[in-house]
């Protein structure tokens, strides 16, 4: 099936009541989630999760990843009318949104980011439909040594991407590591550091980890506050149009968001917040006033805002068609597939066409459906935050516990939650991020399942294992990915600390 | 203190985690056993736990707080443990109670550590035990516990 032919099948699949609701709840909800401080939407998904088990694979996808670009939406606003990002990738917007509502502009400032958003999430879904089908022929000819490779490429990347130290981030793996071998060996069905429970031996479930160290963590964080109020700006529907002369400042810095934000997106790390930087970097560096930005730049919102939805879309590719999340959204994602028995990677597009197509189709529908919503309904978002957000907490972390209740009907789950809550306060205490924790738990099964299987093929031997030419390759950028960076910064520094001698 | 004494705790999982590996089948390089992965994740644990010892590459905390507090953080830091005591009592509470009272209770809780007036807690704590257990067991079929009652 080509792109054009899947696409319109994939339409015929979207545009069905259960997956248009599906789509509708999603984008609702995540816009939400984005307009509110706290909540992320890693959190969100991760707490709606157990709430998809009951629908078809495509309809869960759909709505999980209807939250995920929601929030890049909803983000903008907060960071727009109260000068606090709703979530990370909008940190950036806040510099010139703020400073554009300071100005009487909050409503142009609005529209710029909704139509960024807008464009730039469909110029992603097209480079999805031709990069993932392109990916996936590769990936037919992929073994277990090139599966071994990619895992952990991916878990090595991912742990150099997430800033901080080096150290930290190993540690995260580690952990993640060894919990993924909780439970039955998939190959000798032994059970393995189970202390007797029968429990333990089905492993530990995915969904009560991330819930807690995203979810409940965040919730605690929240607590720390206590009784908050927010300040917010007032906008007015006729406000919303921004002149003629910002839609001409805005136009070229959405299409350069659109293909930065997409290109970031293909590799490991939190693309979406990265993007950002890189938009709103480009666009100051290229721009013939540079002073304006900081001071309400229509270009540091335009650039940004299209930048991070585009990037959710890069994010897909890898995960729809190698089966490999580069990002703790794109694992809740993979998790949700995996909980349905379904293997993202190369045969899921033509074993699964209606999973794959019917996902991609939706995302067209979600973008147009959050333009509409964004636009008008702002001041109704907005209200949102009006709610006391300890309540809000509260009421978040209760359907965080009946949710990690509901996977099993387990009160394991209901402990894990606690325990890997209260771990993840501790972590963001103590600066240290747990997406790779949450990558090495998804991904570890994975890696040990492959590894296994090439050692026995390769009859032991590791020469024959990453000699192969495509094993080869994917170590080799990976290592030059992992090692360049700082090799580059360890030059520098020595170039620049000769550089006053020699003067 | 702390920054040493967080990778030595890792550190002392590990060891543990590694001596419960090694008691796995290892099998040999062409055919892992059981025992293979996890004795190469734990030596991996243990060798990063101490290269953060000795490079002393700590965990640094961060305080906790908020504007409201001006810069004292026990009252932030009380709202944390109330709510985290009420998260574990929940989970202790919901195999004997049944749902609806835990999480009643668990809202009450949370809300009255965090500051609210006893009557909006309360409210808010029956509402919301009641409405998450229409949506949960009723909607979407949970079997939520539900107590001796």
């Amino acid at each position: 099936m080509g792109p054009l032919e899947g696409l319109v099948y994939g339409f015929g699949v979207a545009l069905t009541p259960a997956n248009l609701s599906a789509c509708f709840v999603g984008v609702l909800v995540g816009t939400i989630v984005g307009v509110l401080p706290g909540i992320g939407p890693v959190g969100a998904m991760a707490l709606l999760l157990p709430s998809t088990f009951a629908l078809h694979p495509a309809t869960a996808l759909i709505m999980l990843a209807g939250i995920y670009y929601g929030a890049m939406y909803g983000g903008s606003t907060t960071s727009i009318l109260v000068n606090v990002p709703g979530e990370a990738g909008s940190v950036v917007t806040l510099l010139d949104g703020y400073q554009m509502t300071r100005r009487g502009r909050a409503g142009a400032a609005l529209a710029i980011a909704a139509v960024g958003s807008f464009v730039a999430g469909t110029i992603g879904v097209v480079g999805i439909m031709l990069a993932a089908n392109w990916l996936a022929d590769l990936a037919v000819q992929f073994g277990p040594p090139e599966y071994f490779a990619i895992t952990f490429g991916g878990i090595l990347l991912l742990s150099r991407l997430t800033g901080g130290s080096i150290v930290h981030a190993f540690v995260m793996v580690a952990i993640g590591l060894a919990l993924g071998t909780v439970g039955m060996d998939s190959i000798s069905a032994l059970r393995r550091f189970t202390f007797g429970s029968v429990q333990l031996s089905q492993g530990i479930d995915l969904v009560p980890v991330i819930m807690g160290v995203y979810g409940v963590a965040e919730v605690l964080l929240l607590a720390e506050e206590g009784i908050t109020k927010a300040q917010i700006a007032s906008v007015r529907l006729r406000e919303l149009l921004p002149t003629r002369q910002e839609w001409r400042e805005s136009a070229a810095p959405i299409a350069r968001g659109s293909v930065v934000g997409f290109l970031t997106g293909l590799v490991p790390g939190p693309a979406a917040v990265l993007s950002t930087f890189i938009s709103y970097t480009l666009e100051k560096k290229i721009s013939r006033t540079p002073e304006k930005f900081g001071q309400g730049a229509v270009a540091g919102v335009a650039g940004p805002e299209s930048a991070n939805n585009a990037a959710t879309a890069g994010a897909m590719v890898p995960l729809l068609s190698l089966g490999i999340p580069f990002s703790p959204a794109t694992a809740i994602l993979l998790g949700a597939l995996v909980i349905h028995g379904l293997q993202p990677g190369p045969l899921m597009i033509s074993q699964r066409p209606e999973v794959f197509w019917g996902f991609i189709a939706s995302m067209y529908i979600g973008n147009a459906m959050l333009l509409v919503l964004n636009l008008p309904l702002v001041g109704l978002f907005v209200s949102v935050l009006r709610l006391p957000q300890h309540v809000l907490a509260t009421l978040v972390m209760l359907l965080c516990l009946v949710g990690a209740y509901s996977l099993n009907n387990s009160f394991l789950d209901l402990w894990v939650l606690a325990i890997f809550g209260v771990f993840g306060y501790a972590l963001r205490k103590l600066s240290v991020d747990p997406s790779p924790l949450v990558v090495a738990l998804v991904l570890g099964p994975m890696m040990e399942k492959t590894l296994r299987q090439a050692l026995f093929l390769t009859r032991g031997s590791v020469t024959e294992l990453i000699a192969r030419p495509l094993t080869a390759s994917i170590l080799i950028v990976t290592l030059a990915a992992f090692l360049g960076p700082p090799l580059v910064a360890f030059m520098r520094r020595r170039r620049n600390g000769r550089s006053p001698v020699a003067a | 203190m702390l920054p040493r004494l967080v990778p030595a705790a890792v550190l002392a999982v590990a060891g543990v985690y590694l001596f419960q590996a090694l008691k796995l089948p290892l099998g040999s390089a062409a055919r892992p056993g059981a025992g293979f992965y996890p004795v190469i994740v734990a030596v991996f644990a243990c060798v990063i736990c101490l290269v953060g010892l000795v490079r002393g590459v700590g965990f640094s905390p961060q305080a906790a707080g908020s504007d409201a507090d001006d810069g004292d953080p026990m009252p932030a830091l009380r709202r944390v443990a109330i709510t985290t005591a009420a998260l574990a009592g929940f989970c202790v509470v919901m195999p004997w109670t049944g749902y609806p009272v835990a999480a009643a209770a668990f809202v009450i809780v949370t809300l009255l550590g965090l500051g609210s007036r006893p009557w909006a807690a309360v409210t808010i704590g029956i509402l919301g035990a009641l409405g998450s257990h229409a949506l949960f067991a009723g909607l979407l079929d949970v079997p939520l516990p539900r107590g001796p009652w």
